[in-house]
């Protein structure tokens, strides 16, 4: 109890949903109360809905009540069609609703950030005028009656607070969930950062959509008895516009991205909606209640009220316990635990070709700027090869084209002697190339252990639905941050570590990808040299694994230690290629990198 | 006797909690071509941001003409005397070559007079801004976009002009034309201040070399001194001794 | 009805548009900020001349300055008070606050005017004039000529004037106007005061056009939206362009489908970001060139 006590998010859910189911028997004379709450719960499932996509992925939808609609009109049509209760529809509704949520997506998804909150409001009003002016099919802007089936007669209220409950607790139980899922872990990592999330093996487009498309089922659903419990469909902008506020209001005073976050503010939001209502006796005031409402929370509480009161309790339970200090020491030791069976490649690789990773003619423009210029290169399978260069020469380019960052003008890139110029990110992550970022992009909220356990090694549905540490993810995690001296990060929040350590996490974190050669790039650049140190040690070791590593790096003394082969890039073209020894001596790298003894007309001395 | 222009005492800065200038000490004198050289990260461009008001120094002073600037905002260092043409594109895209340069006389707005003279100052400098005075700026190619922000930095007439890495990118002959506005500019009797990877191309111009690693100055002296030190080509290259 | 005169009416309406819209884009350019209060600014202006017209019978058009000025103030302050804390929180956040903006000036708007149409029928209200076959009402007339006039004047001011320099400069290149000493909060102000002030002078000539109430806010949203959307986020001549294009389509449509003229613009609007996800003359993310 007292345990339960100190975990709120734990045990009040219950209390509540307790309360709510109670309510209406032990209570008396409720129906007021009763269509009251029926408005809060209906806020609550929508609230949920949307934070789906705009909570977990980062996608704000501004437009999300058109989903409401669709299925109320689902319900409203097609029950007068058949002669049934439009509420039996549900079902149907929510497919309409996730149809027509899978379409819009396909193309809104295509945007990004202010685009995509306008488009969102686009596609509500677009859909509230085809409702208003397709008479044939919705009744126009005189809408429609909905039919009340008998019972309501008599009691128009509690077997809906009922109905709505269920979609409620259904609704919760479908966030939990996805929350639990990859496809969960998969959004947060987008929310996160987008591109990262894409070389790390989780097919971006693929999350977006089908989360979006998932957020637009419980509005379908619940659009269908909502129809029937309020009697008509009409389409009023005004009021999806407004309902499309209000929701995400809800789900912002709650907290955006947790579960009971848009419930509780569902309920908050439409409470004081009302109290509003009543206080100033009309429609007028609420406006200006909700409209300051909304200014307050934006500018004072962002993060909503659930995870304001957990960071709450965090600081001063951390306040209260001794803060754990990291030993820096510690992490220096690299394990001798065999790690060739963590990261070999489970797939067949063709070994057909002696290079691993290949680029032929590669062009790269930017405006009119040509940063890479007809470059070859070869990659040679269980090599480490380096590819140094002076600012500007065009390498960072080279690399992004590799990655598929960028898609070069000209030329193609080959891996496995497969042809994947135009292969999406992530997709190349599950062929088995893995790099790193030379500024890290871990994710941050996120812990250690949840970064090591998101990337993906390839897409599937079945993936999808399995559970965050299902499979033996974690178990292979916890064997590779052994490996690498991190064991005791795990729980630790990625932010929370320094720059180096975050170093090492991006590369444990590639490392579960299990990638045929990793792209590292600059990865000595701002860590101290201790850390350099034990960082050569690890590729040594990956390499001795099996792994071809590619190293991008400023730092020429580590290159030429570790590399089997060096290529040189000036001014967007391979100057020289060859042993370090060779690099070491020859001229022309000396020219690119000290600059020409004499400079021809430099000057007019 | 040289006179200093711009001096810097025991300089530490950093970004969080880490210091990436370590106790800097630099002293530029008065229409000298001065270029600081070093391998990635040992602080060339944070000495850059210190001086230029960007990144407040958490310990040390940073004296120009005499007077301690290192809590100034940027646009007052600007105001005071130092004006910097960067690293990455600062031109507007959208506007003319003439009004880039304009723009350079923000903050002498109000003084028609004055705005007039320094544009045709600027003019006889950097001849590329009357020449191509109707283009848009983002039309330009990188060398001719690097002399328009040579030109736009010129007109509140500083007496030094901070340059990070000023021949990035550009073609040879294009250095060429960047290199001979650097040496107008300093036999006008500014001083100029420039971050150079190219350390033979730089010290060639230069008439000061100042080597710099891992947060510190390790060396200073004549450019051709520097040029000539082994131990330059060891910091890049990983190697002891001059064996080329 | 003639196409001639369709079009008339269309490019006038069009240039109405144009006036808000590249107020919208103005805000967007320089603060990165999706100012969907607009729609509420204008009407918010549009009560008011309402007001002191049936108050005081003045002619509505001398209010023109006066409601520009009072909107570039109250944008100045929404800037100051509001926006300035919330911009760090990116777009999501600052659309929110916006948002909020919005509903609570229609909430006031509703408790002072009361949920009813209002007009502003000056004498001039029902009168007309032809040029040759071309039928057009002085209020359509009027309202569409000095929209472009004003339009005109904010062009004039951004391009010549030192403050106007200095916004562009900042829409341009944050760095680059840092820089040469420009001020970003004092430039993103500024830009606010503007892109408000061009909803003040709208709402005058939006009263003497139509019926305004409160919620008529949000088909003003979603007018404005569309059309820097289509025209690509922080063009203004996109925005220019696709006022025209919406202003001309919304005409054509209204005189021949007139249930389904709204309707073709936001659909076009999907089909044209499909193919084009910046916009007609927006411009393409720029990707850092890699050094």
């Amino acid at each position: 109890m007292i345990a339960a006590l100190k975990r709120p998010s734990g045990f009040l859910p219950v209390i509540l949903i307790g309360l709510l189911i109670l309510y209406p028997i032990l209570a008396s004379d409720t129906r007021y109360e009763e269509s009251v709450l029926i408005i809060c719960m209906l806020y609550a499932i929508m609230a949920s809905g949307w934070n789906l996509i705009s909570g977990l992925a980062g996608y704000v939808s501004l437009g999300h009540s058109v989903y409401l609609y669709m299925g109320m009109y689902t319900g409203a049509i097609l029950g007068k069609a058949w002669e049934i209760d439009a509420m039996w529809l549900a079902p149907l509704g929510a497919v309409t609703a996730g149809l027509l949520a899978l379409v819009v997506g396909l193309i809104v998804l295509r945007t990004r950030s202010h685009s995509f909150v306008i488009i969102t409001i686009a596609v509500l009003l677009l859909g509230m005028l085809v409702a208003a002016n397709w008479r044939g099919l919705t009744g126009g802007s005189d809408g429609f009656i909905v039919k009340q089936p008998s019972w309501a007669k008599d009691n128009p209220t509690t077997p809906y607070y009922y109905i709505f409950l269920g979609i409620l607790l259904l609704t919760v139980a479908l966030s939990a969930f996805i929350m639990r899922s990859r496809l969960g872990a998969g959004l947060v990592a987008i929310r996160n950062d987008e591109g990262k999330a894409a070389s790390i093996g989780i097919n971006t487009t693929l999350y977006k959509v089908t989360a979006y498309t998932l957020s637009a089922v419980p509005f379908g659903f619940a659009g269908a008895v909502y129809g029937q419990f309020l009697g008509f469909v009409t389409p009023s902008l005004v009021v999806a516009i407004l309902m499309s506020v209000f929701l995400v209001l809800a789900a912002l005073v709650g907290g955006r991205g947790t579960l009971w976050g848009p419930v509780i503010g569902g309920f908050l939001v439409w409470l004081l909606n009302e109290v509003g209502t009543i206080a100033a006796g009309e429609f007028r005031a609420r406006l200006l209640i909700m409209g300051v409402v909304l200014i307050l929370v934006v500018m004072f509480m962002p993060m909503g009220l659930l995870p304001t009161i957990r960071n709450f309790v965090k600081k001063r339970r951390e306040s209260k316990s001794a803060v754990n200090f990291i030993d820096q020491k510690s992490i220096a030791a690299v394990s001798d635990v065999d790690i060739s069976k963590i990261i070999a490649r489970t797939r067949q690789q063709s070994e057909g070709s002696s290079h691993i990773l290949e680029v032929k003619g590669i062009v790269k423009r930017f405006g009119g700027v040509t940063a890479v210029n007809d470059v070859d290169m070869a990659i040679e399978r269980g090599s480490i090869t380096g590819l140094i260069g002076p600012n500007g020469s065009g390498k960072t380019t080279l690399f992004n084209c590799m990655t598929g960052t960028f898609r070069p003008d000209e030329g193609v890139v080959l891996l496995d002697g497969e042809n994947i110029t135009r292969d999406r990110v992530w997709t190349r992550a599950h062929d088995g190339l893995g790099r790193t970022f030379q500024i890290t992009r871990l994710f941050k909220s996120m812990t250690v252990l949840d970064n090591l356990v998101a990337p993906l090694e390839t897409t599937s549905v079945r993936q999808m639905v399995a559970g965050r540490y299902s499979g033996d993810e974690v178990e292979r995690a916890r064997e590779v941050l052994d490996f690498m001296g991190l064991a005791q990060f795990e729980k630790q929040d990625a932010a929370a570590l320094s720059f180096g350590q975050q170093k090492l996490v991006e590369l444990a974190q590639v490392l579960m990808l299990r990638p045929g050669i990793i792209l590292l790039d600059e990865p000595a650049s701002g860590i101290n040299p201790t850390l350099i140190e034990k960082l050569a040690t690890v590729i040594r070791r990956l390499n001795d694994a099996g792994t071809t590593v590619l190293i991008v790096e400023h730092n020429i003394p580590l290159v030429l230690s570790l590399c089997d082969t060096v290529h040189v890039l000036s001014g967007g073209e391979v100057l020289t290629s060859g042993t370090p020894d060779q690099i070491r001596n020859d001229p022309q790298v000396i020219e690119a990198y000290l600059g020409p003894d004499h400079m021809v007309g430099v000057g007019n001395e | 006797m040289s006179e200093s222009v711009l001096t810097m005492a025991n300089i530490e800065a950093g970004y969080g909690g880490g210091l990436v200038l370590q106790g800097v000490d630099l002293t530029v004198d008065k229409g000298t071509i001065t270029c600081i050289v070093g391998p990635n990260g040992a602080g060339k461009s944070t000495v850059f941001r210190v001086i230029s008001g960007l990144l407040k120094p958490k310990g040390g002073t940073v004296t120009f003409g005499g007077r301690d600037i290192g809590g100034l905002s940027p646009s007052e260092v600007l105001k005071s005397g130092i004006a910097q043409v960067p690293q990455n594109r600062a031109l507007f895209p959208e506007m003319s070559v003439h009004e880039n340069v304009l723009m350079g006389g923000y903050a002498i707005r109000r003084d028609r007079a004055l705005l007039k003279e320094r544009l045709a100052m600027v003019a006889e400098m950097v001849p590329l801004v009357k020449e191509r005075a109707k283009e848009h700026a983002g039309n330009l190619s990188g060398g001719q976009r690097r002399m328009v922000e040579i030109g736009r930095a010129l007109m509140l007439d500083p007496a030094v002009v901070l340059m990070d890495e000023p021949s990035l990118g550009l073609d040879p002959k294009s250095v060429a034309t960047v290199a001979s506005v650097i040496r107008d500019m300093a036999a006008e009797g500014r001083t100029v201040l420039m971050i150079e990877q190219n350390v033979r191309l730089g010290m060639n111009l230069a008439t000061h070399g100042v080597v710099m690693e891992q947060g510190k100055v390790r060396l200073i002296g004549d450019a051709k001194d520097i040029a000539d030190n082994p131990e330059v080509a060891s910091m890049y290259l990983g190697k002891t001794g001059h064996n080329a | 009805m003639d196409l001639l005169q369709v079009i008339a009416f269309g490019v006038l309406l069009g240039g109405v548009y144009a006036l808000l819209a590249s107020g919208v884009t103005l805000i967007f350019g320089v603060l990165d900020v999706v100012n969907v209060a607009q729609g509420s600014f204008l009407v918010f202006s549009a009560l008011f001349t309402w007001q002191i017209w049936s108050l005081l019978g003045l002619e509505p058009l001398l209010l023109v300055p006066v409601m520009g000025l009072l909107m570039f103030v109250i944008g100045w302050a929404i800037y100051r008070g509001l926006l300035v804390r919330v911009a760090p929180q990116g777009p999501g956040m600052t659309v929110l606050l916006m948002f909020g903006v919005a509903i609570a000036m229609e909430g006031v708007l509703n408790i002072v005017f009361g949920n009813e149409f209002k007009s502003v029928t000056p004498p001039y209200f029902t009168s007309s004039f032809k040029i040759g076959e071309i039928v057009i009402p002085y209020p359509q007339m009027i309202s569409g000529v000095l929209a472009v006039v004003v339009l005109g004047g904010i062009y004039v001011y951004l391009r010549k004037s030192w403050a106007g320099r200095a916004l562009r400069a900042s829409a341009q290149n944050k760095d680059g106007a840092a820089l040469v000493g420009i001020s970003a909060t004092k430039a993103s102000s500024l830009a606010f005061g503007i892109g408000a002030m061009t909803a003040g002078v709208g709402g005058v000539l939006l009263a003497i056009m139509y019926p305004v109430y409160p919620a008529t806010q949000y088909d003003w949203i979603a007018r404005l939206l569309g059309i820097i959307v289509l025209g690509g986020m922080g063009s203004i001549p996109g925005a220019i362009i696709a006022s025209m294009l919406l202003g001309i389509s919304e005409s054509i449509a209204s005189a021949y489908v007139p249930q389904w003229a709204p309707v073709f613009f936001y659909g076009a609007i999907l089909v044209i970001l499909l193919f084009r996800p910046h916009g007609l003359l927006g411009e393409k993310t720029r990707e850092d060139v890699a050094a």
